[in-house]
C-alpha cells in the first residue's frame, strides 16, 4: 500500500521535527525508530525516547485505508536526504518492509511492529492551558535556557521551572551558583496556578522547534506532563519530579552599588580576557572605581588581560571576581543595547537586570580569585 | 622503551651501556592457598584433610532452595571438581560428603592483614590486591629471590599457620602467572627469558585480559596458546581488539609489562550486588531492590569519607547474561537519594526481557570528600536555603 506520493522537501520536515529526540545509541531497537502513521487526511510521523515524544504531520489525499509501521528514523532520514532535491518520493508500507521510491531509486528498510513502539502515558487531570506567540515562548527559554545545569545530582536542576501564576509565565532556570528567570504576562489572572520542571533535553527541543512568528503554541500542564502544540507538531514531555529551589531567596535586594553598562561593549571586553583565564575556574576580576570598570584576568602562566569601560559611577570602591563563563553567558543570550548591574560587597551575588524592565533577572555568585 | 635491550644483550662479552640500563625489577607475587578455607580449618582442625567449601549462608542440605556460591574450596574439595563460584548444590551434587561452612569475614580479615604485615618487613613497597593476595617490590633487598621466597613462607607460616604460594619475577604480569605455577605452597621464579618454554604453551585465558569474549575472538583467529598470540602482529592484533586492547595483549604475551605497583592503592569504587532467592520480573521489584542498594552504599562510602561521581548497575538476568549501564555526574556525591535516581536512569536502559537473578551497584571515580573538592571554597554556590 502506498502510504503517499510527495516532493521530498515536504516530507522531510516533519521527519527532521521529530528525528531530534532520538538517541543515536539505544539498548532498544524501536527507540530509534520512526513510527509513521497513515491517517484518513494525513501522514503523521512520531518519534520518543520515553521521555519525551513529538509527531508532527503532513496533509495528504484522504483515504480509507489507514496503516501504521516504524522503521530506523536515522536510515530513512539519511536516504530522503541524500535523494535530489525536489524528488519525487513515495513510501510504499509492505508486510514487514518499507519501500522508498523515487525516480529510478528503490530502497528497502525493514519494520518493527507498531504494537512494540512505546506511547506516553495518558496525562493526570487538573490543567492549565494557555496559548501564546511561539516567539514569546522561544525568547522566554533563550534567556534562562544556558543557565540549566547538566547531569547536576540536584536532578531537579537538570531542566527549567515553567509556571503559571496570576496570568503570568515565569522560568527560571540555575545551575546552584547563576540563575536566570524570565517572565510575561500572558493570560488573565484567573487562568489558574500550576508549577512543573521541565527535562533540559525538552527545553533545549522546544527552543529548536518553536519558530520566530505569532503563531500560536498551546501550553497544557499537568501534574505528570507537559504537552505544546504548534502548527502541526505536538510534543509530550514527562516533568522531573522534585522540588524547584526558592528562588526568590536568592534574588538580591536593595544593593547598593548600581552600574548601566553597554551590553556589547562589556562583552567584548570579557570575551578578550576570557582569552587569559585559568582554564579551570575562569575567573575575571571587576575593579569598580570612580566612573570606570577595570577588567582584568591572568592565567597559570602568569600572562595577564587589562580591560577598561567607561561608565557613569560614583559609588564605593568594589573589587569582586566571576566566572567570566557566567557572564559571558547572560550577556550572549540578550538582546538590549544596556544591561543594569547591582552590587553588593565582593562576596554577595550580582544582579544583572534590563533598563526599566523587572521581568528579567540573572543572579550570579561571585568568585573568590 | 626496554626496546633496546635484547640488542645491546646480544653484543656477547660486552657490557657497553648496560650499566645505564635500569636494573631488571624482581616483583614478588603472593597468593594464600585456599584462604578463607585454609582459615577456617585453624579454627576446626578436626575437618582438616576433608573436603570443605567456604560460601554462601546456609547448608544446601538444609536449605536444597540456597542459591550461594562457593567462594573457596579445599583442595580435597577440588579433587571432586568443586570450583570457586560454583553453586553450593552443584558443588555438593559433585561431593556428597563436604562440608559447608560459611564465610566469616571478620576471621579473615586480621589474618589477612597479618600477612600483609610480614610481607612489609621485606620491603615497603606494597600493593595491596585484595584480602588474600599482593605484590611486593623486592628489587632493592639484598637476599637473592629464592632464599628470600623461602623466609617469607616460612614467617608466615609461623605466625599465622598458612601456606603461601609465591612467584617472583621481573614485572607483575609474570609475577602474578608464576604464582599459580605451583600451587599450593610453592615457590616458582621466572624471567624473561622463561617466557617462550614457560609461558607460551599456555592457553591465552592465562593472561589477564583476555576474558571470556576475548578469548572468542582470539579462538576465530585459530589463536589459542600465548605463542599463537605472540606471533601475531601489533597491527593485525589490533584490527580484532582495539589499539589499547591489543597493545596490552602483545607486550603480555611477550612477558612484557611496565606497569608500576600500587603501593598507596586508593579505592577507585565502591560496590554491592545482591542475589535474589527467587528470580524477579518485574521491573518496579528491581527497581525497589537497586534503591535498597543504593542506601547501602551511600552509607558505606559516607562512613568512609568517600564521595564518587559514576553510578553503574549490573542486572543478571536468569540465563546468566549479565548487563550492565552507567551514568557520570557533574561534580561528586554520596547522596543516596542521586545514587537512587542515578540507579534508576540506568535500569531505564536496560531491556528487561527476561528475569532477574541478581542486581548490583558500584559508584567510581571515588575521592575524599571535603569541601575543596566541589570548588565551593572558591566558587560558593547560591544559597536557597533549608
Amino acid at each position: 500500500m502506498t502510504l503517499i506520493t510527495i516532493p521530498r522537501e515536504i516530507l522531510l520536515k516533519p521527519l527532521q521535527a521529530v528525528s531530534g529526540i532520538i538517541e543515536r545509541r539505544h539498548t532498544l531497537a524501536i527507540l530509534s525508530n520512526v513510527l509513521i502513521a497513515r491517517e484518513a487526511a494525513a501522514l503523521r510521523f512520531l518519534a520518543t525516547d520515553v521521555e519525551i515524544e513529538i509527531s508532527a504531520s503532513i496533509t495528504a489525499e484522504p483515504t480509507s485505508d489507514e496503516r501504521t509501521v516504524t522503521v530506523g528514523a536515522r536510515k530513512l532520514l539519511d536516504i530522503l536526504r541524500a535523494l535530489p532535491d525536489k524528488a519525487e518520493i513515495s513510501l510504499v508500507a509492505q508486510e514487514k518492509r518499507l519501500i522508498v521510491k523515487s525516480g529510478k531509486s528503490r530502497y528497502t528498510l525493514q519494520t518493527l511492529p507498531t504494537e512494540d513502539f512505546p506511547r506516553m502515558a495518558a496525562p493526570e487531570s487538573g490543567s492549565v492551558s494557555l496559548s501564546i506567540p511561539q516567539a514569546l515562548l522561544k525568547s522566554l527559554f533563550l534567556q534562562v535556557a544556558y543557565a540549566m545545569a547538566q547531569q547536576d545530582i540536584r536532578y531537579y536542576l537538570n531542566g527549567l521551572l515553567l509556571m503559571v501564576d496570576n496570568g503570568v509565565l515565569r522560568v527560571v532556570a540555575t545551575d546552584g551558583h547563576r540563575l536566570a528567570l524570565a517572565e510575561r504576562e500572558v493570560a488573565p489572572k484567573d487562568i489558574g496556578k500550576q508549577e512543573v520542571i521541565l527535562p533540559r533535553k525538552t527545553v533545549l527541543e522546544l527552543a529548536r522547534l518553536l519558530d520566530d512568528s505569532d503563531d500560536p503554541v498551546a501550553i497544557e500542564l499537568t501534574g505528570n506532563q507537559a504537552r505544546f502544540s504548534f502548527g502541526s507538531t505536538v510534543l509530550v514531555s514527562k516533568l522531573i519530579d522534585g522540588k524547584f529551589p526558592d528562588y526568590n531567596r536568592v534574588i538580591p535586594k536593595n544593593h547598593p552599588k548600581n552600574l548601566v553598562l553597554n551590553r556589547l561593549l562589556l562583552l567584548h571586553a570579557l570575551q578578550r580576557a576570557a582569552i587569559l583565564t585559568n582554564d579551570k575556574f575562569r575567573g575575571v576580576r571587576w575593579i569598580l572605581g570612580e566612573n570606570t570598570l577595570r577588567i582584568s584576568s591572568n592565567n597559570t602562566e602568569q600572562e595577564e588581560a587589562q580591560e577598561e569601560l567607561d561608565i557613569a559611577y560614583t559609588g564605593e570602591a568594589l573589587d569582586i571576581g566571576f566566572n567570566v563563563s557566567y557572564l559571558l553567558d547572560v550577556l550572549n543570550n540578550l538582546e538590549t543595547d544596556e544591561v543594569e548591574c547591582a552590587l553588593g560587597d565582593g562576596n554577595s551575588s550580582a544582579l544583572f537586570t534590563l533598563k526599566d524592565r523587572a521581568d528579567f533577572k540573572y543572579v550570579v555568585m561571585p568568585m573568590r580569585i | 622503551m626496554m626496546a633496546d635491550t635484547p640488542m645491546l644483550r646480544s653484543i656477547e662479552g660486552y657490557s657497553i651501556g648496560m650499566s645505564s640500563l635500569p636494573r631488571p625489577r624482581r616483583i614478588l607475587h603472593l597468593d594464600m592457598d585456599a584462604f578463607f578455607a585454609s582459615v577456617e580449618l585453624l579454627r576446626r582442625p578436626q575437618l582438616r584433610g576433608q573436603p570443605v567449601v567456604i560460601g554462601g549462608r546456609v547448608d544446601p542440605r538444609e536449605d536444597p532452595r540456597t542459591r550461594g556460591v562457593v567462594s573457596t574450596a579445599t583442595y580435597e574439595a577440588r579433587a571432586f571438581g568443586v570450583r570457586s563460584g560454583m553453586s553450593l548444590r552443584e558443588a555438593l551434587r559433585r561431593c556428597p560428603h563436604v562440608h559447608f561452612l560459611p564465610v566469616d569475614f571478620s576471621a579473615y580479615t586480621p589474618v589477612s592483614a597479618q600477612f600483609k604485615q610480614i610481607m612489609r618487613d621485606y620491603s615497603p613497597l606494597l600493593e595491596d590486591r585484595g584480602i588474600d593476595e599482593a605484590y611486593l617490590d623486592i628489587t632493592s633487598h639484598p637476599l637473592p629471590s629464592l632464599a628470600l621466597a623461602r623466609a617469607l613462607k616460612q614467617a608466615i607460616l609461623d605466625r599465622t599457620g598458612l601456606t603461601c604460594s609465591i612467584g617472583i619475577a621481573p614485572n607483575k604480569l609474570l609475577a602474578k602467572i608464576s604464582s599459580e605455577l605451583d600451587k599450593p605452597d610453592g615457590i616458582t621464579l621466572l624471567d624473561a627469558g622463561d617466557v617462550p618454554l614457560r609461558i607460551w604453551p599456555m592457553p591465552v585465558r592465562t593472561l589477564p585480559g583476555v576474558g571470556p569474549k576475548t578469548d572468542q575472538v582470539l579462538r576465530a583467529h585459530a589463536i589459542s596458546t600465548v605463542a599463537d598470540l605472540a606471533a601475531v602482529p601489533l597491527g593485525q592484533l589490533s584490527a580484532m581488539l582495539g589499539t589499547a586492547h591489543a597493545a596490552w595483549l602483545h607486550a603480555a604475551a611477550h612477558g612484557e609489562d611496565d606497569r608500576p605497583l600500587a603501593t598507596a592503592r586508593e579505592p577507585r569504587s565502591r560496590s554491592t550486588e545482591r542475589t535474589f532467592a527467587e528470580d524477579v520480573s518485574e521491573k518496579r521489584e528491581v527497581a525497589r531492590r537497586l534503591g535498597v542498594l543504593c542506601v547501602d552504599l551511600a552509607a558505606e562510602l559516607t562512613a568512609e569519607g568517600l564521595v564518587g561521581r559514576t553510578v553503574g548497575i549490573k542486572l543478571r538476568f536468569s540465563n546468566f547474561v549479565t548487563q550492565t549501564r552507567d551514568m557520570t555526574f557533574s561534580g561528586w556525591t554520596a547522596d543516596p537519594r542521586a545514587l537512587r535516581r542515578a540507579a534508576f536512569d540506568c535500569l531505564q536502559r536496560i531491556d528487561m526481557n527476561r528475569s532477574v537473578r541478581l542486581v548490583g551497584v558500584r559508584v567510581s571515580d571515588l575521592r575524599r570528600s571535603s569541601a575543596s573538592d566541589s570548588g565551593e571554597d572558591i566558587h560558593p554556590g547560591l544559597d536557597f536555603g533549608p
